[in-house]
């Protein structure tokens, strides 16, 4: 789905409307790159120290500005072909507000939060996207505890009553995904208890996955219907301030080795420089916090595409695991073309572990 | 080298002929690039509207009640994409106000309703968050749910209806192209005319040069191509300062043209510029530059001659008559426009003659007829300058046919769109029947309450008309349903175009009447039987009348609605009320109460006239901006050329002195003889611009859009036209006696 320029004006003006100009810098949880220092005053923002609380954090955190929940899944079809699945929902919030608080009422169309969520499919070198934003305490976007919730219109992520499984379902233009999933692991959380810094003057979010996740179901490309299966990884993760000021974007990686090791790293590109971190999930499900000085990320190759440049190839060394990774995204264009672009693409590891997995990177859209 | 120094030292000698012919293009270039700009604008503007406003439709409860928040909320989860669309209506001059979701109208892609407009400004968008705001203070409003599609599939409980958000534009933007397209053209033809005068003007008076630089051996071809040369630099570098300055009258006249869409729409759709400079139009002027000055070699010396001659006159008087011809007779809107361009080309090769000769024969008199010398001179004058400024003689002719023509086209409509819809909006309030209501129920009410003035109950649907016997629907054609139940005071006073007696008794027992477009189509007259199929039932009826329907051109029957048959559904239904001695809002409650609604959507008459009269008040804002602009270039270049004329006869005129008149006759005589000229074109263009009219109005309309206008002469225009031509005149006189007082102190220096 394409939405146009003037759209995209009249959703600038609505969320400069209800917020500060700076803010709306910020883009849109911090999909743009961050211009100004951001207005996050009235809001939470994460800090050392701070730990994760279940079974709260898997619902919205309404005192913090920008927040997601987040899958990817690297599932192949009956005849062994691989396909990728991408599902985000994120909560921008205008004004900060009190756990307690219920928010005002629908009838006034109010505009405090606004909601977004992306879909994609990547499948044979093509990549199916789409968008979807609405205003929060509508009823028609939001995410609840219990029972687990997230939905926009007719997509949503939620847990199925007495299976113990989540449900996934999402509908694009001649395209669509029905898949069940199960979590076989524990939760991972990264950084410290889940605080993971995100610039070395301490700013980050709070940040927790789950990496084991078995997944089945039914993906739709126009007529025909695929039976798939896999393994997928999901994110939640929320702060207030995600980018710092002179930070370009991200580059994210998130890898299933056939070793069953699991590997989360990520770079935020700054003016000198970069801020390196990830985890590292040993077969046994325990976890070593990465900082810089433990892995080198770097682009390998990059690739024109009409809307940027971008780096498609990496290698990435992290020695106190042996470990010497080529990660390259398949031939194929993979822009989630929305509001905000930036790509996001299934990759194939190589090196000294093979394995699969998703690459997100923002900031390299034109 | 030489050669070119020699070449161009004609300007040397006579710069103003240089500047003259750069002004000429500057404002040649100028006013067909804002043309051109507008209309490019227009054409985008308006194929936005056409996405913005183009009937959608709009989701309702079946129950009959209001959708709410709850309901929106419950379609989209439902995958239904809906966007919501609240009507506040404040009382003037802030008037409706529209709040929509730019968050939920991502579903519609490229056609969001209110189109992409990026602003939420309040005119009349603004965000969905203040306008909730607004009527929680306590305005009307009304929330819809807009669906992107009729075939959208609907959870049980709801069902779609048709939905409009503003007047239907498809018709409205067709006429205001076709006006902005028709007078681009004649703004190029104009402006081509003017260009290629003074570009004549300059090479016959260098024809001496020319000769000279012949019998120094240099050939005719490369004189000729440094002539072209010479054109393709000057006009290259005159058109980037009349680009500019195009760019610059768009943007003042985009304005106007931007609160016309306003109106027209209620959508802030003006599309703005997209280039930095509009290159397209440049060189269409750049080409056209070249055409009419070089057209001389391109069309054979043969013709040339023949121009001029008796021979020339015949085929100008018949490409005249074909012109005629054609557009009287055309059955095709292309016919017209080709026959208005032969009577174009015909009166254009003849006036200029036609006014000489007539000249000549005034000053042909003999003396004791009581023409005294020098009148005959003066006459023997003007016919040389009708010769001399044929050209821009005949661009103003044109130029003021079209201002004439366009003015009595606008005021004409004007009235007789008024004096319509001041028939059509009798009432002083207009009620929406909510969906899945019986409108029947509001029937018996107002029936039965006194103190009521007069009411009726209007229906729209759909029919099928043909002739008698049609038998099949082959030989049926779709057309608009307007049923009045009962049929009483609110449109007894309407002017019919055609009817029998008493044609509203008539329709109350069966008969019908037709508006103006389908009797064209259908070639219906009152006494005309027709058969109408209403729902699956075919009704044969007598045409009692025709009525005037302007702005659209959909076919139409009016009917009494008692005569519906039982299955029918209207598509949408209102009532026209006259309160008499009760309070409209007492109405209002019955009628919400009768029907069980909570909400019922009262419209007052001033909003209603208001808003129509906006629509058509403003649609011609443009063409009458572009046809006085073209008129004031073509008083400029008819200044411009009557100067550079003038001064190449001050040698002539000085004669005059030296024969012994005053000064004061002199000047005298040149006041008189270029009042003379100038008033000699507004004469002329007279009649070409009361046959444009007449063509604009009985030809091109009805054959456009199926209605026509009255023919109407406004007489008051004429003396406009002729204030305008007497100061050219005087201006040039002016001018002239300058110069003549500037040679003669020279003169009186040097000896």
């Amino acid at each position: 789905m394409r939405a146009s320029a003037g759209f995209t004006a009249l959703f600038v003006v609505i969320v400069a409307a209800g917020c500060s100009d700076s803010s709306s810098d910020a883009g849109f949880a911090g999909l743009a790159q961050q211009v100004g220092g951001g207005d996050t005053s009235g809001f939470l923002q994460p800090r050392p120290g701070d730990t994760l609380v279940f079974p709260e954090d898997w619902g919205p955190h309404p005192q913090h500005r920008i927040e997601w929940w987040y899958l990817t899944a690297n599932l192949e079809t009956s005849d062994g072909d691989p396909l990728g699945v991408q599902w985000t929902q994120f909560r921008q919030a205008l004004q900060p507000r009190t756990t307690e608080n219920e928010g005002p009422a629908a009838d006034s169309w109010p505009l405090e939060v606004a909601w977004m969520a992306h879909g994609a499919v990547s499948f044979e070198g093509e990549h199916w996207f789409a968008e979807k934003l609405a205003r929060g305490d509508m009823g028609h976007a939001g995410a609840t505890v219990d029972p687990f919730n997230v939905w926009l219109d007719e997509w949503r992520l939620e847990s199925v009553p007495g299976s113990g499984k989540w449900r996934l379902q999402v509908e694009g233009d001649g395209w669509a995904y029905d898949l069940r999933l199960s979590n076989t692991g524990d939760v991972v959380a990264h950084g410290l208890d889940g605080f993971s810094a995100k610039s070395a003057s301490g700013e980050g979010s709070m940040y927790f996955s789950l990496v084991d996740l078995q997944m089945t179901g039914t993906v739709t490309l126009g007529d025909e219907t695929l039976e798939v299966s896999g393994q997928g990884w999901f994110d939640r993760e929320w702060s207030s301030q995600f980018l710092k000021a002179g930070q370009q974007g991200w580059d994210w990686f998130a890898l299933h080795l056939d070793s069953g090791e699991k590997l989360m790293a990520f770079r935020l590109r700054e003016d000198e420089g970069a801020f390196m971190s990830g985890s590292w999930i040993n077969a046994e499900g325990e976890v070593e916090a990465l900082g810089a000085e433990d892995l080198t990320l770097t682009p390998a190759s990059w690739t024109e595409s009409p809307r940027g440049r971008v780096p498609t190839q990496w290698r990435l060394r992290i020695p106190g695991q042996q470990l010497d990774l080529t990660i390259a995204a398949p031939p194929g264009d993979y822009w989630n073309t929305g509001l905000y672009p930036y790509w996001e693409s299934p990759v194939s590891v190589s090196g000294t572990h093979e394995g699969v997995g998703y690459m997100e990177l923002t900031g390299y859209s034109n | 080298m030489m050669l070119i120094r020699a070449f161009f030292s004609h300007y040397h000698r006579h710069p103003f002929q240089l500047a003259a012919l750069a002004m000429m293009i500057v404002l040649a270039t100028m006013l067909w690039t804002g043309v051109a700009v507008l209309t490019d604008q227009a054409r985008s503007s308006l194929f936005q509207s056409e996405e913005a406003v183009e009937a959608r439709v709009h989701v309702v409860r079946s129950d009959g009640q209001p959708v709410n928040v709850d309901d929106f909320a419950d379609l989209r989860m439902a995958g239904v994409c809906v966007a919501p669309w609240l009507e506040i209506q404040r009382p003037p001059p802030e008037g409706r106000v529209i709040g929509i979701d730019p968050l939920a109208m991502g579903c519609f892609g490229e056609s969001a309703p209110g189109g992409n407009s990026g602003e939420l400004d309040g005119a009349p968008f603004l965000d969905i968050s203040n306008a909730a705001a607004l009527a929680h203070d306590g305005y009307d409003s009304r929330l819809y749910l807009l669906a992107n599609n009729e075939h959208v599939t609907l959870p049980e409980g709801y069902t779609v209806r048709e939905f409009s958000l503003g007047p239907p534009t498809g018709e409205l933007a067709d006429s205001f192209l076709l006006n902005l397209d028709a007078l681009s053209l004649l703004v190029l033809l104009i402006t081509g005319l003017l260009v290629r005068s003074v570009h004549r003007l300059g090479v016959a008076q260098r024809q001496d040069s020319f000769d000279l630089l012949f019998r120094f051996g240099v050939p005719g071809r490369r004189v000729r191509q440094l002539l072209a040369l010479e054109l393709v630099v000057l006009t290259g570098i005159c058109v980037l300062p009349g680009l500019w300055l195009g760019a610059q009258l768009a943007a003042v006249l985009g304005g106007g043209f931007g609160q016309a869409l306003d109106s027209l729409f209620d959508v802030t759709l003006y599309a703005g510029s997209t280039e930095a400079l509009p290159w397209r139009a440049a060189g269409i002027m750049v080409l056209l530059v070249l055409a009419v000055c070089l057209v001389d070699w391109l069309v054979p010396r043969l013709w040339q001659s023949a121009v001029g001659s008796g021979r020339g006159r015949l085929i100008a008087a018949l490409i005249l008559v074909m012109g005629l011809v054609s557009v009287a007779l055309a059955r095709e809107l292309a016919t017209v426009f080709a026959g208005t361009a032969l009577v174009f080309a015909g009166i254009g090769w003849l006036t200029p003659g036609l006014l000489a000769l007539l000249a000549e024969k005034l000053a042909a008199g003999k003396e004791q007829d009581g023409i005294s010398p020098l009148t005959r001179w003066r006459r023997r004058e003007l016919a040389v300058m009708f010769r001399h400024l044929a050209l821009p003689v005949v661009a103003l002719q044109f130029a003021m046919a079209t201002v004439l023509a366009v003015q009595a086209l606008v005021t004409t409509f004007e009235n007789t769109f008024d004096e319509w819809l001041a028939q059509r909006l009798e009432a002083e309030f207009y009620v929406e029947v909510p969906s899945g209501v019986d409108a029947g129920l509001a029937g018996g009410l107002l029936e039965n309450l006194e103190g009521l003035g007069a009411w009726h109950r209007v229906s729209r649907g759909e029919a099928r008309i043909g002739p008698e016997g049609a038998g099949s629907e082959d030989g049926r054609v779709s057309a608009d349903l307007f049923a009045l139940t009962p049929i009483g005071e609110l449109v007894f006073d309407w002017t019919l175009l055609a009817s029998l007696d008493r044609p509203w008794q008539k329709v109350e027992q069966g008969g019908v009447m037709v508006n103006e477009q389908l009797a064209r189509r259908q070639q219906l007259e009152p006494g005309d039987v027709v058969e109408i199929r209403v729902a699956e039932t075919v009704l044969r009826a007598s045409v009692v009348a025709v009525y005037a329907d302007y702005g659209r051109p959909a076919g139409e029957i009016l009917m009494s609605g008692a005569v519906l048959p039982e299955n029918f559904s209207a598509g949408f239904e209102s009532l026209s009320v006259n309160p008499g001695n009760l309070a409209m809002a007492d109405i209002r409650e019955q009628l919400a109460e009768v029907w069980n609604v909570t909400d019922v959507t009262v419209r007052d008459n001033a909003s209603i006239r208001a808003l129509a009269s906006r629509v058509f008040g403003q649609t011609f804002l443009l063409t009458r901006a572009i046809s006085l602009l073209t008129l004031v270039l073509a008083a400029v270049a008819l200044l411009i050329m009557s100067w550079v004329f003038f001064t190449t006869r001050v040698w002539y005129f000085r004669l005059l002195g030296i024969w012994g008149l005053p000064t004061r006759v002199i000047r005298n005589q040149l006041r008189r003889l270029s009042v003379t000229l100038t008033l000699s074109v507004t004469v002329a263009a007279l009649p070409l611009g009361i046959w444009l009219t007449w063509v604009l109005v009985s030809r091109i309309n009805p054959l456009a859009f199926g209605w026509s206008l009255p023919m109407a002469l406004y007489p008051g225009f004429w003396l406009e036209l002729a204030v305008v031509a007497v100061s050219t005149g005087l201006l040039v006189a002016h001018l002239m006696r300058r110069q003549l007082g500037h040679r003669e102190s020279a003169r009186k220096v040097e000896t």
